[in-house]
């Protein structure tokens, strides 16, 4: 478990790096262990583990990961949450991505899930192509859904005004 | 006028199905709501529930034109960040369009429009209530974010929660929403997405 989550957070700082937003990675392995496997999880991972022949240079076994959790729409009920999915550099266009998306939505639908939902940047060609191709549509080109977000600072203002 | 704050009861989900689809239809979305009060309620209150609630009441002398005294709820759910840790997530707020504009410092009615807050009665009101009390969870639970999605026509909820220092991802950091619904996620589930 331990080994897991150290690898879960080296991925966490690839993922970061490749969206360009390495400085907001705040989360510590102790924060991972408590959240993820707690009385309550807050996110549940999948990992994608190569043989021993195909480990990288660095000694890695496991090369790709998606981290999830359960959400609620009001309208259609519970959805599936991807919050990051990730393979890395010299293990895509093999497929890897393609097995654990099959397998997140074989979970969703386990779980009675209506739909997976996540979010992707506007810029991220590569990706929206991969997902588009798969079938997944644009909710915020589509309907004019915007995310908003209210930081800790806000929230306790919020929280303790009279 | 009194509100009461409070967490949703198992019995309360029939008056929150009853807000879920009047709220469907002011985002012009009617024919999407698909559950039941009854899923509401197995899904809210099961062991692990897939969500939490609070609804505002009011007295029954403050009911509505309909005779309901549950008037808004504010449904919302912990969410997960690689980066940071513990979010809370808004998905749904909601006042009665008679119930909007409220002044429950001064207990006066805003007589303007229906659905829209003027200036000086904003954030004063029901809505403002609900929302301090999702951001106070979110506080005690050690979330670093509260986050919601908002319709980009919807200006004045758009004002109103910039007011309260939300910012737009979308516009801020280009995030867009996708999914998998239905067949689509069938279909990839069963490795057939025709590549």
């Amino acid at each position: 478990m331990e080994i897991n989550v150290y690898l879960c957070m080296y991925f966490f700082q690839e993922l970061a790096k490749y969206e360009d937003m390495e400085d907001q990675v705040v989360l510590t392995e102790k924060d991972l262990l408590e959240d993820g496997f707690g009385e309550h999880p807050f996110y549940h991972c999948l990992v994608a583990e190569v043989p021993e022949e195909q480990w990288t240079a660095e000694g890695h076994l496991i090369v790709g990961f998606a981290m999830y959790y359960f959400t609620y729409d009001p309208w259609i009920g519970k959805l599936l949450y991807l919050e990051d999915f990730f393979v890395m550099s010299e293990f895509r266009g093999l497929g890897i991505g393609s097995e654990i998306l099959k397998n997140l939505s074989q979970v969703a639908l386990k779980c009675r899930c209506s739909s997976m939902h996540f979010i992707v940047a506007e810029w991220n060609e590569p990706s929206i192509k991969f997902y588009k191709r798969r079938g997944a549509s644009d909710l915020s080109s589509e309907e004019g859904w915007r995310l908003f977000k209210i930081d800790k600072e806000h929230l306790l203002k919020m929280a303790t005004e009279e | 006028m009194e509100c009461v704050v409070r967490p949703c009861r198992a019995e309360d989900c029939v008056e929150v199905m009853r807000m879920i689809r009047e709220l469907a239809e002011f985002e012009k979305l009617p024919d999407q709501v698909q559950i039941n009060d009854q899923v509401l309620r197995e899904d809210g209150f099961a062991n692990d529930p897939f969500y939490r609630c609070l609804v505002a009441e009011v007295p029954p002398e403050y009911r509505s034109r309909d005779g309901h005294t549950i008037v808004g709820y504010g449904l919302y759910f912990f969410t997960y960040s690689t980066w940071k840790g513990r979010n809370i997530y808004m998905e749904d707020l909601y006042i009665m369009p008679e119930f909007r504009g409220i002044d429950l410092e001064e207990n006066r009615m805003n007589l303007g429009s229906p659905g829209i807050c003027t200036p000086n009665y904003a954030g004063k009101g029901i809505g403002k209530k609900l929302m301090s009390k999702i951001a106070e969870i979110g506080v005690e639970n050690r979330c670093i974010e509260m986050k919601f999605v908002v319709l980009d026509w919807n200006q004045a909820a758009i004002d109103f929660y910039q007011s309260q220092g939300a910012v737009d991802l979308t516009a801020a950091e280009g995030w867009h929403f996708f999914h998998f619904k239905g067949d689509a996620l069938v279909r990839l589930a069963q490795g057939q997405t025709g590549l």
